[in-house]
């Protein structure tokens, strides 16, 4: 784990851009040129508080640009609504960026990024980095309902093709986004996906029946965010590139080990999982 | 015109002599490393390591983590590779850490401890112990060490036959008498003393209609335990003479001179570090700060000074820095 090596600082910013997508989902941007460099698709920060709550809050890096990055939240409890708050010209402190994001290597050509509510947030950056190297994409993005289908535009500027899904039957395919995943007459090479954990599990099992390999953003308390606690663990198979050491259950340890979802991810392959 | 120095912040632990009176809690701060790109670990005291058991264990399942009002609830259970394993893999790392490494011991019977702590105490790389016979999260008999003052006896004698290394005693606040606790600990040859670990709590998810910890309880700890872990500080300062190592809900610089003034000879911080990982570096600044303003020249100057019953008052009295 070359945590030493770690690109990770404490970034005190200023915020210079807020947008209300949606009733409650907010876009907050702000300069920091060194996080923007050092970012790489799917990686998160940790925003410090300024209403003084206990615990940073993890976000995924919605926007990395020039000297811009942007957090993209839902607003659900005090420590979101402290940076809701925020108007441009406040400060913003955050630590990152963190974890262990999407592997984009190895050439894909055709790719499903599976986008859940909030999960939006952490999937700008793989469909551009993506698109930049001539992938098709496709985004798969669900929610309750069409006006919650936040910044969906965005993505088709940027050159995605969008299947919306809505509970509600509001705008595209009426039900789970998984479920329009599963329809889609030719399997991609690869699945990205990032949103709540049933969402996940849907789209994994979709991907091992359509033998699609599938990375997964996952959703876990945080309290660290840094592999300091250990309290965002997932099971993962021993055998995975990304499990911590650990003893095998030869040596009276085990085969299925604990992964800390902020360090040693927050993307693991679907197949590694043992959830 | 007044010429200011700069106070010595330093504390002496049994043996083990610390720059700073600042240790990061056991099992908040992992080994210290993954901290690093955001603090300066020379501007620390210790990192007191997360605790380790005879056998591996794989922890709790999840949610291990629940925010609550002022803190948040844990049950990790004690999630560790075993002490074999953490001897071959993990000790080694510790030796270039700019700052006194403190092992934390876990176990489940007397033989446990002793066994643990004599195996890590004897590494060139862990510079003390600790015993946290006070883990609020695992099933068996844990917590009980620390709610039993005869069993705390046994538990930190048999530890203490094993080291010459500084032992600090990790006690617990969910008990009637900590002071209690604190004497035999004290009498069983502790040279230290933790107060508090997490004090026991849960949370419900009124929908589900279930506890919110895959554990069922867990150890709540943050600002919300602070005026607890202050009374236990100021209980467990009159009745013993062995420093006190603060600790519950430490954020800020006033809430560290509560515990300094309480009787705590260092303190430690934990939850405070996810919220802000400049939080100790903030807490030596402002001690210092707060010192000069006094004239104080020594942290020691105003260790148990709230506290009319503070049990070492003799060897602070009269130093007026
Ligand atoms: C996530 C978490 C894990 C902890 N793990 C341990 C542990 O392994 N051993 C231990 O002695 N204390 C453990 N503690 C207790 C802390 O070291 C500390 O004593 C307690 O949280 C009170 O201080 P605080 O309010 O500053 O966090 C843990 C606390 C938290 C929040
Ligand atoms: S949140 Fe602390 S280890 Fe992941």
């Amino acid at each position: 784990m070359p945590l030493l090596e770690s690109t990770a600082r404490v970034h005190a910013t200023t915020v210079v851009d807020r947008r209300e997508l949606a009733a409650g989902i907010i876009v907050l941007g702000f300069d920091a040129p060194e996080l923007v460099a050092a970012t790489r698709p799917g990686q998160y920060l940790m925003a410090i508080p300024p209403g003084g709550e206990v615990c940073a809050t993890a976000l995924g890096i919605y926007e990395a640009q020039g000297t811009r990055a942007s957090i993209l939240f839902f607003v659900t409890g005090k420590r979101t609504r402290a940076l809701a708050e925020l108007r441009p010209g406040d400060a913003l402190t955050v630590m990152g960026p963190l974890g262990v994001g999407f592997d984009l290597s190895g050439g894909v050509r055709d790719v499903a990024i599976v986008a859940g509510g909030v999960g939006i947030a952490s999937v700008l950056l793989p469909a551009q980095a993506l698109l930049r190297a001539g992938a098709r994409v496709q985004l798969y993005y669900g929610a309750r309902n069409a006006a919650l289908l936040v910044d969906a535009e965005r993505f088709v500027t940027e050159g995605c093709e969008l299947l919306a899904a809505t509970d509600d039957g509001s705008r595209g395919h009426h039900g789970y986004v998984h479920e329009a995943l599963a329809r889609a007459p030719h399997a991609p090479d690869l699945i990205l996906a990032c949103g709540p954990t049933p969402m996940l599990r849907a789209v994994a099992k979709v991907a091992a029946e359509r033998r699609v390999p599938a990375q997964l953003s996952l959703e876990e308390t945080f309290a660290c965010g840094v592999g300091g606690c250990w309290g965002c663990v997932v099971p993962i198979a021993a055998t995975s590139a990304q499990a911590p050491s650990f003893p095998p259950a030869a040596l009276g340890g085990s085969d299925v080990v604990n992964a800390r979802v902020c360090t040693e991810g927050p993307v693991f392959w679907a197949h590694d999982l043992r959830w | 015109m007044v010429t200011r120095v700069t106070p010595d912040l330093s504390v002496q632990l049994g043996r083990l002599h610390l720059a700073y009176p600042t240790l990061m809690g056991s099992g908040c701060y992992g080994s210290g490393i993954e901290y690093a790109p955001f603090v300066d670990l020379a501007r620390i005291g210790a990192v007191v390591l997360k605790s380790v058991t005879r056998q591996p264990r794989l922890g709790n399942p999840t949610p291990r983590l629940v925010h609550t009002p002022a803190g948040m609830l844990n049950a990790i259970g004690l999630q560790n590779p075993g002490i074999a394993w953490y001897l071959e893999h993990d000790v080694a790392k510790y030796a270039d850490r700019p700052c006194a490494m403190v092992g934390s011991v876990a176990g489940f019977s007397i033989d446990d401890y002793a066994y643990v702590c004599e195996r890590l105490a004897a590494r060139a790389e862990i510079d003390a112990i600790e015993l946290n016979i006070s883990c609020p999260n695992v099933a068996s008999e844990g917590e009980t060490f620390a709610c039993d003052p005869a069993l705390t006896a046994k538990v930190v004698r048999a530890a203490r036959a094993t080291t010459d290394k500084t032992l600090i005693v990790k006690l617990s606040p969910n008990v009637t008498d900590i002071a209690a606790v604190a004497r035999e600990a004290e009498a069983a040859g502790a040279d230290a003393l933790a107060v508090i670990n997490t004090v026991r709590g849960m949370a419900i998810d009124v929908e589900a209609w279930r506890p919110r910890l895959g554990n069922v309880t867990g150890g709540l700890s943050g600002a919300a335990i602070r005026p607890i872990a202050v009374l236990a500080v100021y209980e467990v300062a009159r009745a013993v003479r062995i420093p006190i190592v603060g600790q519950g809900g430490i954020e800020t610089v006033t809430d560290a001179l509560e515990f300094f003034l309480a009787g705590a000879s260092a303190i430690s911080i934990g939850t405070a570090n996810f919220t802000d990982p400049r939080t100790p570096e903030r807490i030596v600044a402002g001690l210092s700060e707060y010192l000069q303003r006094r004239n104080l020249t020594r942290i020691g100057a105003i260790v148990g000074r709230a506290n009319r019953g503070f049990a070492n008052r003799q060897e602070y009295e009269g130093d007026q820095g």
